[in-house]
């Protein structure tokens, strides 16, 4: 026998992948809400970890802290990494270019996926956001999970949670899926056949519908979105949950 | 000749002075005297960090002379250094220097009016430079004679081609700068704007309107009124909210014209 690795290792990269994904989320949000002068406030963020606790996630200064201001996000990382990244190097070749990598969530891989306790938690925030900004954009809430729920079934809070409604529209619900099953990705699927396992199906049904200037702009990245499409992705590479996170959370007001 | 000119400016709605990142250039100047004159206004992209400096930069550059008409990509090679001395002399938080890596773009619009006595007919002559939306309109006997590089107000729609503050950002030159003359002729106007103002004063003549008169009388108020009459204008969705910068210039011949 000679796998390439363990379980645990498995786990350890799939947490990796995930920290990153979000990591490099929350880098895009702060850069589109960015000028010289600072960092415009388009958005409040949270992050909300779950496995052996449920919880905010940030680290650092944030921790424990449900809800930031993106300009708070932004001068506030936990730490910052030093990253390479092959960049043109204007004669048709690339070079190494070192840039500067903040990381605010750090890979978690422990037990449980408390899912119900977590959507729980997000709907409260959900709420409370749409309670003191009754005017605002919906807000967007993007779950990320490897699958079953080891507490219970999480459909009815899902609807709950998009239910929450501004006088601009109800709040969306987006899962990402990464899954240990070696399945084709599928990102926006209008339909839960084809879909491998009733879990994928279970996070399909609770997704929102991808509201249409989102599908537009998936469409424009080169997504083949349908009529229908929902804001779920399952075992998409992370180039595409980042893509996914993206269009989920551009705001209108920016190009 | 001797050009009377009158400038007026306004940020974004919602936005401090601080974040206007339109330029125009000469300023608090009202008249100029001389044979050969330059005028320009720019328009800094909002998406970009840095804009505001890179479209200060491309209108100075062109009034002083340091541009020739129409010119090369190559020429603005000092300028981009220059922006990027400025840029990279501060210390930047990490996504400041991402947005710095992408460079600032702006739109430029440069104006040369000449008058030549030198022959026994007196010339009197313009030559403009665009890159981008920002417009000039010229009036002559209460009519608009031309406008330049846009002629009409569905012409804005498209996304700019815009000046790029990293050099051998341009993928293609061609096309990028357009070029045009004419004559002028004592009494005769010209405005030159950026691209919401512009858009609103070609439509309005689209109507049969002469949104001259209507700025005409605005002027006469100042700063003060031409802020009320864009707030109008935004607030009937007239006009885009955009920052906006309108330069009007009048012009007298040295010499009575016999043309």
């Amino acid at each position: 026998m000679a796998d390439a690795f363990s379980a645990g290792e498995v786990a350890q990269k799939k947490a990796d992948g995930v920290a990153d994904a979000i990591n490099r989320m929350l880098q895009n949000l702060v850069i589109k809400c960015a000028k010289e002068e600072g960092i415009r406030d388009y958005f409040e963020v949270g992050v909300i970890g779950y496995g052996a606790q449920v919880g905010p996630a940030f680290s650092g200064t944030l921790a424990g802290r449900p809800m930031v201001k993106i300009s708070e996000v932004g001068n506030s990382p936990a730490r910052v990494e030093q990253r390479s990244k092959k960049v043109p190097d204007g004669a048709g070749g690339l070079a190494e270019q070192s840039i500067r990598f903040p990381i605010w969530f750090e890979p978690v891989a422990n037990g449980g996926t408390p899912m119900c306790q977590a959507l729980t938690q997000a709907k409260g925030i959900v709420e409370g956001w749409v309670g003191q900004h009754p005017n605002c954009f919906p807000p967007i809430v993007i779950h990320i999970t490897d699958g079953e729920s080891t507490d219970g079934d999480p459909t009815s809070l899902a609807d709950q949670i998009r239910k929450v409604k501004s006088s601009d529209g109800e709040a969306l619900l987006f899962n990402v899926h990464c899954s240990s099953q070696k399945a084709q990705p599928v990102v926006f699927p209008n339909t839960e056949a084809g879909l491998p396992d009733q879990y994928a199906q279970q996070l399909f049904r609770m997704s929102s519908n991808l509201p249409p200037q989102m599908a537009n702009l998936a469409k424009g990245e080169g997504l083949n979105v349908t009529e229908g499409a929902r804001g779920f992705v399952f075992n998409a590479g992370m180039v595409e949950v980042i893509k996914a996170l993206d269009i989920g959370t551009r705001p209108s007001a920016l190009r | 000749m001797d050009a009377y000119l009158k400038a007026f400016w306004l940020p974004k709605e919602g936005c401090t002075e601080e974040e206007y990142e339109d330029a125009f250039f000469p300023r608090n100047v009202s008249s100029l005297t001389g044979e050969r004159l330059r005028f320009a206004v720019a328009d800094g992209a909002t998406e970009a960090s840095f804009s505001k400096l890179w479209a200060r930069l491309l209108v100075r550059a062109f009034v002083r002379r340091s541009l020739t008409l129409p010119f090369t990509l190559d020429e603005l090679k000092p300028l981009q250094e220059q922006w990027a001395e400025a840029v990279h002399g501060k210390e930047l938080a990490w996504y400041a220097e991402v947005k710095v890596a992408s460079g600032a773009f702006s739109s430029l619009l440069g104006l040369e009016l000449t008058e030549n006595s030198a022959t026994d007919a007196t010339e009197r002559q313009w030559r403009a430079v665009a890159c981008g939306d920002s417009c000039l309109v010229q009036i002559s006997a209460d009519q608009i004679l031309r406008s330049f590089p846009l002629s009409e107000s569905a012409a804005f729609t498209s996304r700019p081609n815009l000046l790029s503050s990293l050099a051998g950002a341009e993928v293609d030159e061609t096309g990028l700068v357009a070029e045009c003359t004419g004559t002028w002729t004592a009494d005769d106007q010209f405005f030159l704007m950026t691209d919401a103002l512009a858009c609103w004063f070609l439509k309005q003549s689209e109507f049969g309107k002469k949104p001259w008169s209507l700025l005409k009388e605005v002027e006469t108020g100042g700063q003060t009124s031409f802020g009320d009459f864009v707030a109008e204008l935004r607030t009937n969705g007239e006009l885009k909210n955009d920052d906006v910068t309108l330069m009007k210039i009048e012009l007298l011949p040295s010499t009575p014209g016999w043309d």
